[in-house]
Formats: structure tokens, C-alpha cells, sequence
């Protein structure tokens, strides 16, 4: 049975984090039974548990709402600047857009991104004012704020708590009025737009898909455009929210297919999904992308024996992660392992956490970095880890990837933020006083500035005020050099790095003060360098041990002093050997650990 | 092979702040039972040595001294009525400064206890307050003094260097004080901080540093000269004597010779089997009143835990290790960076190797 298509309404929340867009949904699914009291749990579309403890939605979900006689379908969407792709995939399936906004806290620069990728997508929002129970609410003057940005009355803009229910019911009456129903001919060839795809160890490959137009049966035999394959689909069906069958879905309806896949690469995010043979659909839909790597990272396993775990590991996540990419790698000082790519820091965050969660592994991490482009003659060599950069002055430029960044801000703090951004190589596009107090400062960063800290740092600097989103920007030449670290005259290769010029000499010393604080004392002095191709800029010693425990050792401390020996030996073992230097691999994760928060977004 | 008898009084009048070992304070109603156990557990113990010859015993503490003379004489007897202890047997008793007098030193000496080892620590009064010692250096003094007078002739004194505030001047005045007094032996410590110590708690929470490793290495190079000097041999990493005065009882655990150890938590050790005491003087007591051999703990040593032992145990002493025992490339670095020497075919750490001996020990049997 499908649902006259005037009475349908596909729409999304849009909301910063913490802004109350999970527990909106709760509410939304209650006030319609679509969930009773007994099942309803906090945060009821969260799936994973990583999910739920971040507080962060990563994979898109759709879930089936009856009101009134409307069937609404509301399309959850990732909150986080490392999935703006899915995002707009999400966007794309959905006809309208509730802009969530928190009435103490304001409009943020997520939300104001995905609002413009909304309305470019040419979505009707519905703008909303969440939290207006709180004492630290303004609605009126954050009323005023949106009407501003949406060019619209402010009375148009709803009040809601989602905590308590309050307004929810004018909310949903607001989605049926303003949002247009969705269009499309059930007898045209299919096109069904695959906004999130998902893999289930007994099922295979599922997609979350929006119907655009046709007819998806249950038993179709379909084809996905940008991977042309084919397949037999197993099921078709609506969470309601559970999964539930139904015999085919039609123009504007959203729901899952079970593909009969086995890899989420064959059915990818963005990809357009039609019958096979001849009366499928000649074009897909617009606007789809591979998903690219932005951040690269070396992965190696703690226990050197761990690398084949390592590899099945990644091979079983790659199944459920279509953006995942990874290559073998081989570090001297860490052995084997791969460069994993990920859309950005909180992704490589949450890949790592399920391996070691899910896997049981213990990684060893480089530091982050991002893609370099490297020119030399007519050649152009693509660079995804610092120690395979030519060594200083062998190539004619270097580009690098940077980002366009929006930063909302109380005005008191643009002064810290040009400061910032200043000092983290940024060139100030343009700047808009949003209300008197608010600003969205526009800045082109390189993407290596901000994988570091410097979210952390813009919080810190502005006592948490200010919001970031970015975009990519291309690539543009700069100049980078690749700083070594030296460890008694012997290059480490994880933890070559590739900095800008001016920064070199203060990463070199940075690194050589750390590691002089993490490598144990050896039988000999150590020299700690670290170098710009054969030009030292920064040395530090680690001295020469003189003396061990040197414990007295009569009857009662024979047994004693042998298990701590045998302790000690087994802590050599584990060590890892750069030319004669011992270092723990505790001083391998210290020295890479990056300063934790860039990722809590 | 001749063995040693050990014998634990766990009794002291206070806590010192860097000791670990089983001590108490304020546990003195416990003498008198404790010292019928230890006479029981002679008898328990002995059959099991019948035959074997013993050639030391050693008092050790907590502080033995707090013990009445004529009950540690009682205890001597019952030793050479239950043990075959040799006539011109080691026998060596170790004191607090404070609690010998010359009435009781001679009494000691003339109920066998030939030896006295004296826990000095050191000379300079901060030193001692920073150790948490309640004795001052006037006390060593005349405890020296008076076990001379007494007629003792082989007398030790127990330094410790590396407390907080010490210096290497410092320490150098103490070893010159150690030796203006003549001892006949010297043991020399580095302080370690023990986790379960006053000083361990102090170091832990930050109120107190850790002792500077550079700074004990410039200490121990300190003591190794000013003791040869003196005509003192180096026998082990901590421990230097007049020629003929090397502590026999000592060596015996570093050698690897059989002992047997009597009292609370006292450790045995025979044929690679090693077995240890409750540590409780109440339990010790107790299971002894039951006439049990109050036994708490055993491990017999694999082929490897033997190993392991004989290379560390032997590298403390002159007497070293074969080289045959390890592929040249394990020891010809150490040789060549002057941590060992070889010589005619046995390994000896150098006073720099001894400072490293946990190194050499891990980088030799690898």
C-alpha cells in the first residue's frame, strides 16, 4: 500500500551539535506512536553505541512518521564538517529542512553551512527555536537573528522545547503546511538516489534510498550507476522505525533496499540506483562524488604480530565504510602497517576507536597529515605520507590542500580569531556582522592548520563562543619543507613531517624537547635532531644512563630481583630498535599523540 | 657446600622512613613468644639439614639488638645444639647505634656473636632526619668505640647515600667520618625509594624528589676510590672489606650456597628450591605454638630462573661469570665500553659496569 504521494513530506533537521536534534526526533516519534512509551529510549535513531556516547550522529538514518494522515519521512543527517558530502545527499533526498537553532546559545557555523547547502538544494526550511525552556534562553532576540539570515518575518519562526514536547505538534503542522509535497512519475524509469548505504553481516549491503521517480520493487533487479553493477534486490522497506518489508516504493517515498550486495563500495552514497536491461533509466541523478580522503594517517599495530589482524580488521570495516581507503606501508621504526585515509580527523577518530573497540587492536597512530602535490618538471607526485616528500629543494613546488572555512563569533573575540587564523597561514576572505554581536568571518586555511588544533584553540581563544565549518578549496602552492627527526644520526621515518618554512624550526624543536623527555636514558649519549634535508635545526641530548637500580640483594630479594629482570627484559623486547637506539613504543604514541579536542567538533 | 643460617628479629623502636623490610615498632609484648618460636622452628627445621655443615650465621633485622643478650645467647646455643655449625662459625649480629652499651656488647661477644654490623647510615645530621633516622653521629661513634672496647675485631658499618638534601660533599665527609672510625668492613647503599615506605609515599605524592641517579653514580665512584684508598677491597657492588674480612654469611647468597632462614618471612634456599616464611610475627607465632613449620610460599627454579640468578648473583661479586657462558657478541661490546672486564675467560663488570649491572644482566642473557 503506498501512500498518495500529495500526502507525503521528506524533510531533515538541520541543528549544530547539542542543539537538540536527537531529542527532537524522540519527541516527534512519540507524539506520532511511532515509537511507544515502553521502547522509547534517549536518542532512539542513534544506532551504534559510538554514536550515542559522542552524542554525534554519523550514518544518516530514515525513519517513517504517520500524522494525521500524512506519511512525513524525516531523513536524519551526519552533524559533523568531516561528512558534509552525506550531508548533502541527505539534503538531496528531502524536499524541506528544519532549522534548528538553540535559543540561548544561537546560530553556529555548522548549521549555517548546512542551511546554505539546504537552500541551495532549493529545500523549504522551517526555521525553529529549540530549548526555549531554558533560563538562558533568548528567543526574541534569536528570533530576530534568523528572521534576519532567513530574510523572513520573524513570527514565522516556531519555538520549541524538545525536552519537555512544548510546540512540537505546531512544528510537525508547520513541516505538512510550508513543505511541498514530493513529485515524480511512478511509470518512468526508476531513479532512486541512494543517500546512505549500510553493511549487515547477515544481509549484506543496505540502502537507505529516496525515490525520485518509478516504481522499486521489492524483488527488482537493479543497477547502480556509478559502479554499474547489478544486482537481484532482496527486500524493500520503511523504518518505521524498525525495518519493515514492503512490496515496492514509489515516486517520493524513502525507505531501504537490501541490495544483495557484499561491499558498501558496489552501492555508494550518492549514487543513483535503477533497473537493470533495458528499461532502466538513461541518466542517473546529479550530483554525485567519490568519497576523498582529506586526512591521512599511518596505522601500525602496537604488537608488531598484529599486522595480518590489522589487515582483516581494516578489510571487515571497509565493508561498512565506503569512504575508508588504505594502502600497506612500511615504517623502519614501526614496521608494517597502512596509510588509512579519512574524510577528516573525527572519522579517522572513529575509525581507530573501532578497531581497537571492535578489533581488540592496539594501533600506534603518525600524526595526522594531509595530500601533498608535488611538481618537478612535467611530473606531479601525489604525497600521502611526510616521509615519502623529496627531500628539501628536489622539486620545483609543492601544493597543498586548503579549505574554506566559516567561523561565526561574538564580536569581542574577532580580534583572537584574525590572530589565529593569522598565525595559522589564513587569508580572510570576507566578514559579516550577522546581528551587532555576531560575525561570520570567512577564511581560506591550508587543511593542514587545522588538523592540528585548531578547533581547540578557537574555543580556547574564544571561551567557546565561536563555531567553525569548512569546505575544500582546491590546492594552492606553498612552501612546505619535510622536517626529520633524527635519533642518534638515524632518520625515524613516523615522524617525518611536512610544515610550512617558517614553522619548521619550531616543529623541529617542539619534537626533538619531546622526545627527549620520552626516549629512555641508553648506555650512550643520544643525540635527538631534527633536519631539514642535511641542515640541523634542532638538537637536544638525551644523556648516557649511569646507574640502574642498584638495590641491595641478600636472601629475601633474590626472587624479588630476578621477576623484576625478567620484567625488565620483557619491556625490551618490546621496545622498538632505530639503528642502536631502544625507544618504548610508549614514547612513540606520546610523541605522536596530537593534541586531543580538533576532533570534537 | 657450606651453608648459612639466617635469623629474622622483625623488633625495632621505630620505623625508619626508606625500610621495607619485615619490621615493626611497637610490637615488643610479641618478644618473648617470638623467641620460643624461633627455638621451635630451630627444631622443626633442623632434621631436614642433617649432614649439611654451616659455616655463618647472620642476625638480621628489624633490629636484633632490641633483643635481651641473654636470650639472644639462648638462641646461639639452641643454633649450635640443633645445626652443625662450624667451631670458628661467622657469626654476626647487626645494631642500631642506639640500643648497644658496653655491658651488652660484651655480653653479645662473649655469647659467640663475633661480628657486629652496624646500621651508621650517616654522618651528617640532615641526612638522618631526611632518612628518618632517630640516631645521631655522635651515637655511631660511641657505639663504635665501645664495641672496641668490648673486644670486637671484625666490626661493619652500613652507609646509604642519594637521601634528599645529601650532597657529594656531603657524602664525602660521611665516608671520611666511616673510615677515621676504622671499621673492618663498609657496606655502602644507594637509597631506593620502596613504594610501601614513608619515603616512598613522599615521593609518590611529590612532596619529596626522587634521588638524582647521576648524582648516586658520582656517590658510588666516590665511595669505590675513597674506600680503596683506605685498603678497603671492593668485593661486591655494595659492599668493601679489609682483606680477610669479606662477609662469608653474605656470600654465601651470592655464590649460591645454601641457607637456611629461621623467624618472619625469612627466605631458605637449597638445590634450587627456594621457600619463605609467613611474613606476620603473630601468624609465625602462632603456626609455631602448633608446632607447624611455618612455611608461607616456595618456587622451585627452572633451568632458566637458575640461570638468570647465577649471572646476576656472580656479576655482583669479584668472582664473576665465565664469558663461555654467552655468544662473544653479547659480551665483547660491554668489554670493549669498558662495563666489563675479561679476564682469562671470566667477566667481572667494572666499577662502571656495577653501576649498570641491570643492563648487563639483560643485554648478556638477552
Amino acid at each position: 500500500m503506498t501512500t498518495d504521494i500529495s500526502l507525503i513530506r521528506n524533510f531533515c533537521i538541520v541543528a549544530h551539535i547539542d542543539h537538540g536534534k536527537s531529542t527532537l526526533a524522540d519527541r516527534m516519534l512519540e507524539l506520532t506512536h511511532t515509537v511507544d512509551q515502553r521502547t522509547m529510549r534517549a536518542q532512539y535513531l542513534d544506532r551504534m553505541d559510538l554514536e550515542r556516547e559522542r552524542g554525534i550522529t554519523i550514518k544518516a538514518q530514515a525513519v517513517r512518521l504517520f500524522h494525521e494522515g500524512y506519511e512525513l519521512n524525516l531523513i536524519d543527517t551526519p552533524g559533523h564538517v568531516d561528512f558534509t558530502y552525506e550531508v548533502s545527499r541527505s539534503l538531496a533526498a528531502c524536499e524541506g529542512a528544519i532549522l534548528l537553532v538553540d535559543a540561548a546559545q544561537g546560530l553556529e557555523a555548522q548549521t549555517l553551512a548546512n542551511y546554505h547547502l539546504a537552500r541551495d538544494a532549493g529545500l523549504t526550511i522551517v526555521p525553529a527555536l529549540n530549548k526555549i525552556d531554558l533560563p538562558a534562553a533568548e528567543p526574541d532576540k534569536r528570533a530576530d537573528e534568523l528572521a534576519h539570515l532567513l530574510d523572513t518575518d520573524p513570527d514565522r519562526i516556531l519555538r520549541v522545547s524538545a525536552k519537555t514536547g512544548e510546540g512540537v505538534p505546531e512544528l510537525l503542522k508547520a513541516v505538512i503546511d510550508r513543505v511541498d509535497p514530493p513529485t515524480g512519475d511512478p511509470d518512468a524509469p526508476l531513479q532512486a538516489l541512494i543517500f546512505d548505504s549500510a553493511f549487515d553481516t547477515y544481509r549484506g549491503v543496505i540502502t537507505y534510498v529516496r525515490v525520485k521517480q518509478g516504481t522499486l520493487s521489492s524483488n527488482a533487479r537493479i543497477r547502480m550507476f556509478a559502479t554499474r553493477i547489478t544486482s537481484e534486490a532482496e527486500e524493500a522497506g520503511v523504518m518505521a522505525p524498525e525495518a519493515t518489508p514492503v512490496d515496492s516504493l514509489g515516486p517520493g517515498e524513502v525507505g531501504y533496499l537490501v541490495t544483495g550486495l557484499k561491499d558498501v563500495h558496489q552501492a555508494k552514497v550518492g549514487d543513483t540506483i535503477t533497473l537493470a536491461g533495458k528499461s532502466g533509466a538513461s541518466e542517473p541523478l546529479p550530483g554525485y562524488l567519490e568519497p576523498k580522503p582529506m586526512v591521512w594517517s599511518g596505522l601500525f599495530p602496537a604488537e608488531g604480530g598484529d599486522y595480518s589482524e590489522l589487515r582483516e580488521a581494516l578489510d571487515k570495516l571497509k565493508l561498512s565504510d565506503s569512504a575508508l581507503v588504505y594502502e600497506p606501508e612500511t615504517s623502519q621504526a614501526l614496521g608494517f602497517g597502512f596509510r588509512v585515509g579519512f574524510l577528516g580527523l573525527l572519522h579517522m577518530d572513529i575509525v581507530r576507536e573501532r578497531l581497537e573497540r571492535e578489533f581488540g587492536l592496539e594501533l600506534i597512530a603518525t600524526a595526522p597529515n594531509v595530500e601533498f602535490h608535488v611538481f618537478k618538471g612535467d611530473t606531479e607526485t601525489v604525497v600521502h605520507n611526510p616521509a615519502e616528500m623529496p627531500p628539501g629543494g628536489d622539486y620545483d613546488r609543492v601544493e597543498e590542500p586548503v579549505v574554506y572555512a566559516t567561523i561565526i563569533t561574538p564580536a569581542e573575540y574577532l580580534g583572537a580569531i584574525f590572530e589565529l587564523c593569522q598565525a595559522r597561514r589564513g587569508e580572510m576572505v570576507d566578514m559579516e556582522y550577522l546581528t551587532p554581536e555576531r560575525v561570520e568571518v570567512h577564511y581560506v586555511l591550508p587543511l593542514a592548520e587545522i588538523v592540528f588544533d585548531f578547533f581547540d584553540q578557537l574555543k580556547s581563544k574564544t571561551r567557546g563562543f565561536a563555531s567553525l565549518d569548512y569546505e575544500p578549496y582546491g590546492f594552492q602552492e606553498s612552501k612546505l619543507v619535510r622536517v626529520d627527526v633524527l635519533l642518534h644520526g638515524e632518520p625515524v621515518d613516523a615522524f617525518s613531517s611536512v610544515v610550512h618554512r617558517d614553522k619548521a624550526y619550531q616543529y623541529g624543536k617542539q619534537m626533538t624537547e619531546r622526545l627527549k623527555e620520552l626516549i629512555p636514558r641508553q648506555l650512550f649519549d643520544v643525540a635527538v635532531q631534527a633536519s631539514i634535508g642535511s641542515k640541523v635545526i634542532a638538537r637536544e641530548t638525551v644523556k648516557a644512563k649511569r646507574k640502574d637500580v642498584l638495590a641491595k640483594c641478600y636472601g629475601g630479594d633474590i626472587t624479588r630481583k630476578r621477576k623484576l629482570l625478567e620484567t625488565q627484559k620483557k619491556g625490551k623486547e618490546r621496545m622498538r630498535r632505530v639503528g642502536r637506539v631502544d625507544v618504548p613504543q610508549e614514547a612513540f604514541i606520546a610523541a605522536l599523540r596530537v593534541d586531543e579536542g580538533a576532533k570534537k567538533r | 657446600m657450606n651453608a648459612g643460617i639466617y635469623v629474622h628479629i622483625p623488633f625495632c623502636l621505630t620505623r625508619c622512613g626508606y625500610c621495607d623490610f619485615n619490621a615493626y615498632a611497637g610490637l615488643d609484648g610479641l618478644k618473648p613468644s617470638y623467641l620460643e618460636a624461633l627455638l621451635s622452628e630451630a627444631d622443626l627445621a633442623a632434621p631436614a639439614w642433617d649432614g649439611q655443615s654451616f659455616v655463618s650465621v647472620f642476625l638480621g633485622g628489624g633490629t636484633p639488638t632490641t633483643v635481651a643478650p641473654a636470650d639472644l645467647r639462648a638462641l646461639l646455643t639452641r643454633l649450635r645444639d640443633r645445626f652443625e655449625l662450624d667451631d670458628r662459625a661467622e657469626v654476626t649480629i647487626e645494631a642500631n647505634p642506639d640500643t648497644v652499651t658496653d655491658a651488652s656488647l660484651t655480653a653479645l661477644l662473649d655469647a659467640g656473636y663475633s661480628r657486629i654490623s652496624l646500621g651508621a647510615q650517616s654522618f651528617d645530621t640532615s641526612v638522618l632526619a631526611a632518612l628518618e633516622r632517630i640516631h645521631q653521629p655522635d651515637s655511631v661513634r660511641a657505639a663504635v668505640a665501645a664495641a672496641r672496647r668490648a673486644g670486637y675485631r671484625n666490626l661493619s658499618l652500613d652507609l646509604i647515600y642519594g637521601a634528599r638534601g645529601e650532597t657529594l660533599e656531603s657524602w664525602r665527609r660521611t665516608l671520611d667520618e666511616a673510615l677515621a672510625l676504622a671499621p673492618d668492613h663498609v657496606s655502602a647503599y644507594a637509597l631506593t625509594i620502596e613504594p610501601a615506605t614513608s619515603l616512598g609515599r613522599k615521593v609518590a605524592s611529590g612532596e619529596s624528589p626522587a634521588p638524582d641517579p647521576d648524582l648516586q653514580a658520582d656517590m658510588f665512584m666516590a665511595a669505590c676510590e675513597a674506600l680503596a684508598e683506605a685498603g678497603y677491597r671492593h668485593y661486591e657492588i655494595s659492599n668493601w672489606a679489609r682483606p680477610g674480612f669479606e662477609c662469608l654469611h653474605n656470600l654465601g647468597y651470592w655464590e649460591r650456597r645454601p641457607y637456611v632462614g629461621l623467624g618472619a618471612g625469612a627466605h631458605s634456599y637449597r638445590d634450587d628450591v627456594r621457600w619463605w616464611n609467613v611474613r606476620p610475627p603473630e601468624t609465625y607465632i602462632e603456626m609455631l605454638a602448633r608446632r607447624q613449620l611455618p612455611i608461607g610460599g616456595s618456587e622451585s627454579l627452572e633451568p632458566s630462573d637458575a640461570y638468570l640468578e647465577e649471572v646476576f648473583l656472580k656479576l655482583r661479586i669479584l668472582e664473576g661469570v665465565p664469558s663461555s657462558w654467552f655468544d662473544a657478541e653479547r659480551y665483547e661490546r660491554y668489554v670493549q665500553s669498558g662495563l666489563l672486564t675479561d679476564d682469562l675467560g671470566t667477566l667481572v663488570p667494572t666499577e662502571r659496569g656495577m653501576l649498570l649491572l641491570n643492563e648487563l644482566v639483560l643485554g648478556l642473557t638477552g
